[in-house]
This record gives C-alpha cells, structure tokens and sequence, in this order.
C-alpha cells in the first residue's frame, strides 16, 4: 500500500499542467461535495440539539418521588411565541433546571436574553409587568432552542394556585403542572417532526452529493485510462494498476475532503442565520463535531478511491480494453426497469407511511433515476444523430451515443435537482390555507364559578391600562371562556386613536365586531399585559394565536425547500461545469486536430453545448415529471400559483447555471485548440 | 514545373530565442507532391504550418494562387484551411465516436453540404482506398493502416488544392506505411491536388516528385523534378 501511494503521488505530480487541472477539478468537485455532506450531516445533528435542549421543558411524570412542580404555559407578544416554565420546588434539594445556576426560589424570574432584551425594549404595560417579581437571572443557552428563543422561568411556592390546575384538554405547546424527579424530560413531538423533516432534506441533498462525488472520481479515471493502459501494456499486473489510480484518487480527495472542511466551517457563521422554527441557530449547533468531521474525512476519500476502482474495471479487464476504442455495447433497458419498479411502489405510500419509508422510497426513486439516465441519455443520441442535419448535432448526437455515461454525469445533477423540485413544490402548502385569524379577540380560560368575578376584574384592569374592550362569558360547563374584544387605542383620547372605526364604537358593541386580523399589536400586548395572572396558570389568546404555529411551519417548509434546492442547484452547476471542462480536456487532441483542418470554433463549440442542453432539456423535464409523481400520495395542495412559480424558478436557475458552467469550459476549449502543433499526452 | 499553386518567400518564424524557420522559400506546382525531409527539430512541421495557414509566419509571405495567406485573419484562414486544403496527421484525427463514412463526410457537412450528399459522396472514396465495406466502422474498430486511409479520404474529399501530410505513416510499420503513403500520392495527384508531405522515410520520398531537405531552418538542397 505504501508503494502504492508514493507511486500514486509520483503519478500526480508527473501528470503535468493538464493533468494537475483535471486533478485540482476532481479536489474541487470533493471540496464542494464535502462541505455540502458536513452540513447535510449537520443539519441532523442541529435539529437533535435543538430537540434535546427543548426536552426538559416537556416534562415525564416522576415515577418515584418527586422533587419539584413543573407546568408550561405559552403567552405571547407582538408576533412571537414566549414559552413560559413555571417552577416550584418540593423539597430544599430540588436540583437547578438547565440554564439556572439555581432552582428559582417563590416570586423569582429569569429570562432568556432575547427576552430581558425586549423586556426592555417594550413599554412596561406591554411586556415587563408581566413579569414582575425578583429577577433571578439569566437562562443560559444550554436550555434554550435558538439564541432568540423567548424564554421565562418563574418560581412559585408549591401550594401556589398557578401550580395548582389539573386541565384537561392542553393548548398546543403547555404542559399541565406536573410532578418531576428531575429535568430529563423527552423532545416534544414537534421537535421528533421537525428531525424527520430534516432527514428527509438531508436524503434529497445527500444522494445527488454522492453521485457527483462518485462522478468525481470516475472523472479521474477517465483522465488516466489512456495511460493506464499504456501502463498495462508494458505489463504492470491489474493490481498494481488498480492500487496506483485508488491511491491517485485517495490523495486527490483527501486534499478535497480538508478544503471542504475547510469551506463549511467558514460557512458556519452565514448558515447559522437560516431561520427555522422560530429562530436562527448556535454555531455550535452547525458544527458537527470531530468524530463526525472525522467520519467524513475518511468516509469521502474511500468513497472515491472506491468509486475510481469501479470505473477502472474496464481497463483492468485487458490491455487493449481501453487503448482500442469499440462501439460500445448498449445500455440495458433493466435500468429503466428498475426506475418503474421503484414508481410503481410510490402509489402505495400515504402520509402516514412513516419518515423512514418515506425516505428509502425517496433515497431509490433517486437512485434509479441515476440508472436510468444513461440509458434515455443514450436513446436521445441515437435520436438526434439520426435526424441530424448538420455537423453540430450529428456530432453531439453520437457523442451522446458514444459514451451516455459521460453525458449523463454533466446534467445528472440538475436533472436530480428536477426532481427535488418536482417533488417539493406539490408538499409545499400555502398560508392561505390558514386564512385570516381574529387577533381583536383574546380568549381566557376560566373556571365557571368564578366567570364573572373575573369578567368584572378584567374590564377594571383593562380600564386601569386604558384599553377600550368589551367582555362577554362564552362556553358552557366548568370551564366557561372569556372573551376580550379589543376596540381602538385609549379611550381618554378617541381623536388621537386613529385605529380605524373601533374606536367610536361603544364598548358594549366591540364583541359583535367583524374579525379583524390586523388590530394594533401594541394594544393587544397592553391587554395581555393587563390581563396577567388574572387566572392563575392561564394567559389570553387570540385565535391568531393558537394560528401561529401553523405559519412557522409553513415558513420552515419553504425555507427548507430553498435550502435543499440551493444545495442541489450548487451540485449540479458545479458539476456540470467540471465534467464539461473534464469533457474538453479528454479530446484536447482531437479538437486540436479539427480546429487546424479548418473546422470552425462556433461548430465545435455548438456540438459541445447541444451535447449538454438536449439531454437536459429531457432529463430535466422527465426528472421533474417523476418527482411531481413521487410527491402526490403526500400532496397537501394542488400545484398552486406559488409552486408553480419556484418550478419555473429552478428550471430557469437550472438551465441558466449549467448553461453558463458549460461557458466556462469554452476558454478551455479555445486553448486546447490554439496549440498549433497537438501532441497526445 | 507547370503553374504555381501555393509560393512562400522568406519565411521566418521564431519561438522565443529560437529560430524554427530562417527565411525559407518554397513553390509547389499544380499537382506537384513535394516531399520535406530533415532532420528531428529543423522545423519540417513548422514550414508545413505555415505554409497552410495554421500559424503565421513572423517575416515572408506566402500564397496560395497568387492570394496572399498569411496577412488573413484567423477566420478567413480556418475557411480556408476547410475548403482549398487538406491534412493528414499522424494519429488522433478522426472523431472516435462517428462511423468511419460521417468521419469523411464531416468537412462537407461544414461547407454546407446536405447530410445525404456528403455521406454519399464520402462512401464513394472507399472503394478506391480499399475500404470497402469498413464504411460504417467506427475509428477504434481499424487498423492503424485503414484509420490513415479513412483520414486520406477526408482530406480528399472537398477536392481541395494542395494536401498537407505531417507523418502521415510515422505511426505505421513500414510496410502498411508505404502502401498507405502510395494510395496518398496516387490519389492526390487523382484528385488533380498538390501534395506537402513531411517525411523521414527517404523510401517514401521517392514517391514524390520532389524532396526538399530542411537543416536548422533553411532549406539545403532541391532534387528531383
Ligand atoms: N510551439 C512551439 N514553441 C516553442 N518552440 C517550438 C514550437 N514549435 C516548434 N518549436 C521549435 O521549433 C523548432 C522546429 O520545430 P518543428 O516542430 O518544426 O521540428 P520538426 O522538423 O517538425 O521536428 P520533428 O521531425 O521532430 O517533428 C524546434 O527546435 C522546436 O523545438
Ligand atoms: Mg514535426
């Protein structure tokens, strides 16, 4: 093996300036590659951590004693969400939640930063006063989601009433008081959702990654099958010449595998800024750690040794298998086989096929496209060399024709990216399906008995703060609701109000107003504000509220859709301008040769971009297509306005990107071809 | 000698420091074939692509029909290298993906020829050149012998003036080189076209009507007719 590797080296180094550009393009080609699989790896990782640091805020019932009372309560303020943990201990002993460096004591409150900076930030009457009492401190990172988290823990006295409520039925995100033996809790479901979601990004990124990355290395090989077969042809036995080009191709990655280390660390800060349920990220929850940046700088560099011996069978099976060159043998057509079989299993999939399933379904449809590819590539050559009329075309129709492989690696990755774009515009739900909530409403919960004590208390509070509204008892049984219309801004100044007609309508009048999505937000936080701790445990909502959660989540899948597309749409150009480059390299003698009997650039040039665009066209459609089909049994809309728009958007990105990588190979095809007097090399 | 098809006069050509070309002066007659021999580095190549508008020399002149060359842009060159000249190298000439006969056919196709006519009018060259029936072999399914004959016809086929053969059977054993430099002289002078060939066999110089021996970048003797 050491032999193998210094020869390897010497190989490298000797291969001179055409040889080191192909080389510097396959390190290139694994730079990328790898810095976009740390970041799939990442992203998984990432969203684990958020899971976990969430965990003790979603409490598990102590089994033996317990030591302390926990519930959780969601109160909110101008758009967001503040996750409000309420704590009381039962025994002196009671351990420090994460984040404390100490179990609040009765009438103390910490706050996340983002939170003491609104506070701040806020009027009083908006935020702060409902967090009067001792401020504890500062809760730490460790216990926050994302660094803007909005977070407050409160501590109570055990027989507090705040603790004391038994509820039933939950609103979306609190937890009943509960009784804990210490804070291990376990990830909320929305945060097990939220893995799964990112899972199955991180397949649509990774499985194109892989396939460039073993492109990559076969782009390698193509470079040196010439002289590898000279190298059989004096005799070196199959071994020694298969351990020469893995080493070749292992060095060669390895020193990508470093770089795109390298990049995504640099990469770290940007990325961390990508805003997902609610928040953007800790670096920390980017960095993937060493075992795992360990993993893939080793895993990358086999993986493409690997990749080059596969691609290097040809020259290993004789001497003159790739010296001599054949009409090959054409491609089966148990490779568009497979590619149905795998579509003909999506039919049977439904949404609550499970996020593996739903995986490993996504994982081979790809992976078959990949078979498949060559073989289309190559019917479509045999389609266009036939019906050629001039040079340009019957050249890049039985160059497709000559080698599909070739030509399916310059648009395979944009023909994947076709089908990540397919297949995620059709999940991608609009926030029309939401419609338009009440914010002018705030529903408190309260016990029947006391419904009008607390109305009455209320109005005096809400009067106290200025905030015209009026009350109304809904609901029936022992848990009746209290509904707070918000009117215009302070009923001393109705000139100065300005906030539209509710402002000159009687109090009495407000809850028979027309739902009203766009009412003052600040007036809705001085209500909020005046309405705290009214009933213990329980905060005002609005059903725009309760709607919230819905439009993060419809926000992250389009983010998560950019971000899989942009990842995919990197691959794909990237590659496609490096196998392009690679292409013109391979005939540098050829090109050379036609260029001096006369044959022009623009015929040369035009062969060379028909041989990319008319598979793409195809590919890319056909991807498409198939992803559209892969994401229908779990469609949540039609193809709305939206979807349609960002398909249109990545085919134009798509054809854009590779047209102009294909660009960039055409100085290097005016070079290759400016040498007057060619040698084979 | 009949009438001059392509003349140059003091051509000079130098790559940094070195002199490749030091003033040569050369005329090819209507039909002539000029064998050019000397030896490695003297600049037998370099003479040939000068005098067909591959490169341009630094001093001199040369024409083609009285027509100066080496003042026209590269564009008008490269048509020109297309339609009045044709080229044999020594290996790596043909397309490996195209069938023997398209190969041939390829520089009608640039000139606008349609696809059926130059394909018809390529396949009437292999008959001649014993190619029959290898028409629709493709380049890595011949001979190295058969593949130079393939790249004769292409460069036959646009009837063009004058032939240029750097080595055109340097990569042939001598036999299947002779037989094949035959057939390339035969068909030449057939096809009414001058030929320059770049030579080390002086057995394959006698084929030509003339052989000019180039030494450090000047032509030493003139024989023959
Ligand atoms: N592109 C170039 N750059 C620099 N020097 C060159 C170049 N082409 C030719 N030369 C030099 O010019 C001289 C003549 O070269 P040329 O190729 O014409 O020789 P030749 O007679 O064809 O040799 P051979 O028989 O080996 O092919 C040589 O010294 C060569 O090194
Ligand atoms: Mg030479």
């Amino acid at each position: 093996m050491r032999a193998a590797l210094g020869l390897g080296w010497r190989l490298l180094r000797a291969g001179g300036r055409k040889g080191l550009l192909g080389a510097a393009l396959t390190a290139l080609a694994v730079t990328v590659s790898t810095a976009l699989l740390l970041f799939a790896v990442s992203a998984n990782l990432a969203f684990e951590g958020r899971g976990d640091r969430e965990a003790w805020r979603n409490p598990v019932p102590a089994q033996g004693r317990a030591v302390a009372v926990q519930s959780v309560r969601v109160d909110y303020v101008r758009d967001e969400r503040i996750t409000v943990v309420e704590l009381a201990a039962l025994e002196p002993g009671a351990p420090p939640p994460p984040g404390l460096d100490r179990f609040p004591a009765p009438g103390e409150v910490w706050l996340s930063p983002a939170l003491a900076e609104l506070a701040r930030r806020l009027p009083a009457d908006q935020l702060a006063g409902r967090f009067a009492g001792g401020r504890g401190g500062t809760v730490g990172d460790e216990a926050l989601v994302h660094p803007g988290e909005l977070v407050a823990v409160r501590g109570w006295a055990p027989d507090s009433p705040v603790l004391a409520g038994k509820g039933t039925d939950e609103p979306r995100g609190e937890v009943a008081p509960t009784r804990i033996s210490d804070f291990t809790g376990e990830p909320t479901p929305d945060a097990q959702g939220y893995r799964i979601l990112a899972l199955i990004a991180s397949v649509l990124m990774a499985v194109p990654l892989l396939v460039f990355g073993g492109a990559a290395a076969r782009l390698t090989v193509a470079r040196r099958d010439q002289r590898l077969a000279a190298l059989r042809l004096v005799g070196a036995t199959p071994g020694q010449v298969v351990a020469m080009t893995a080493a070749e191709a292992v060095i060669t990655a390895f020193a990508g595998a470093v770089a795109g280390t390298l990049l995504y660390v640099l990469l770290i800060p940007p990325l961390t800024g990508i805003e997902i349920a609610g928040g953007s990220w800790f670096a920390a929850d980017l960095w993937p750690g060493v075992p795992y940046t360990l993993a893939v700088l080793a895993a990358v560099p086999l993986l493409v040794g690997l990749s080059a011996v596969v691609g290097l069978r040809r020259v290993v099976v004789g001497p003159l298998g790739v010296a001599k060159r054949e009409t090959p043998p054409g491609m089966r057509f148990v490779r568009v086989a497979v590619l149905l079989a795998v579509l003909a299993v999506v039919p049977t999939l439904s949404v609550g096929s499970g996020g593996g399933m739903i995986a490993v379904v996504l994982g081979l449809a790809f992976l078959s496209i990949n078979l498949a590819g060559p073989w289309v590539v190559g019917l479509i050559g045999r389609i266009t060399a036939g019906t050629a009329r001039g040079p340009a075309r019957l050249l890049a129709g039985r160059r497709l024709v000559d080698d599909p492989r070739a030509a399916w690696r310059t648009v395979s990755g944009v023909a994947l990216t076709g089908f990540v774009a397919g297949f995620v515009v059709l999940l991608n739900p609009s926030a029309d399906l939401l419609g338009e909530a009440d914010a002018s409403r705030l529903r408190l919960s309260v016990p029947a008995a006391r419904a009008d004590a607390v109305a009455a208390g209320a109005r005096e509070r809400l009067t106290a703060a200025g905030v015209r509204a009026g009350t109304e008892i809904t609901g029936e049984g022992g848990e009746k609701v209290l509904v707070v219309a918000l009117g215009g801004g302070r009923a001393a100044a109705p000139g100065k109000s300005g906030k539209g007609e509710k402002a000159d309508t009687p109090v009495d009048a407000l809850v028979d107003a027309p739902v009203d999505a766009r009412v003052d937000a600040a007036l809705v936080d001085r209500a909020r504000t005046a309405l705290d701790g009214l009933v213990p445990g329980r905060r005002a909502t609005s059903t725009a509220d309760d709607d919230r959660f819905g439009h993060v989540l419809i926000g992250d899948i389009g983010t998560g859709t950019i971000v899989v597309l942009t990842v995919s749409f990197l691959v794909a150009v990237v590659s496609a301008g490096i196998t392009a480059v690679s292409s013109v390299l391979d005939r540098r003698q050829t090109y050379a040769l036609l260029r001096l009997a006369g044959t022009p650039l623009q015929v040369l040039d035009r062969a060379r971009r028909a041989e990319t665009l008319i598979p793409l066209a195809v590919m890319g459609g056909g991807s498409i297509a198939v992803g559209l089909f892969c994401a229908l049994p779990f469609a949540i809309t039609g193809l709305d306005a939206g979807g349609l728009a960002t398909l249109l958007a990545c085919v134009l990105l798509g054809f854009a990107g590779v047209v102009g990588a294909g660009a960039a190979s055409a100085p290097v095809l005016r070079s290759v071809t400016e040498n007057p007097a060619p040698r084979p090399d | 000698m009949t009438s001059v098809v392509l003349e140059g006069y003091g051509l000079t050509k130098r790559f940094g420091p070195a002199t490749a070309l030091a003033g040569v002066g050369l005329a090819i007659g209507r039909g002539e074939a000029v064998a050019i021999m000397g030896p490695s580095g003297s600049g037998k190549s370099t003479l040939l692509h000068c005098l067909a508008g591959i490169m341009k020399p630094d001093e001199g002149e040369v024409r083609l029909l009285g027509q100066r060359v080496d003042t026209m842009g590269e564009r008008e060159r490269s048509a020109l290298r297309r339609t009045r000249f044709g080229f044999v190298f020594q290996f790596g000439q043909l397309l490996p993906e195209l069938p023997a006969d398209e190969n041939v056919a390829l520089p009608l196709m640039l000139g606008g020829v349609s696809r059926r006519d130059a394909v018809r009018r390529a396949r009437e060259w292999f008959g001649p050149l014993g190619l029959g029936g290898m028409e629709e072999r493709r380049p890595g399914e011949l001979s190295g012998g058969q593949a130079q004959r393939v790249a004769i016809a292409r460069a036959l086929v646009t009837r063009p003036a004058v032939v240029f053969a750097d080595e055109p059977t340097g990569a042939l054993d001598q036999t299947t080189g002779h037989d094949t430099m035959r057939l390339l002289v035969e068909a030449t002078r057939g096809g009414d076209a001058s030929l320059v060939v770049v030579t080390h066999d002086p057995q394959v110089a006698r084929w030509c009507d003339r052989t000019v021996e180039v030494r450090d970048g000047r032509i030493m003797t003139g024989v023959g007719a």
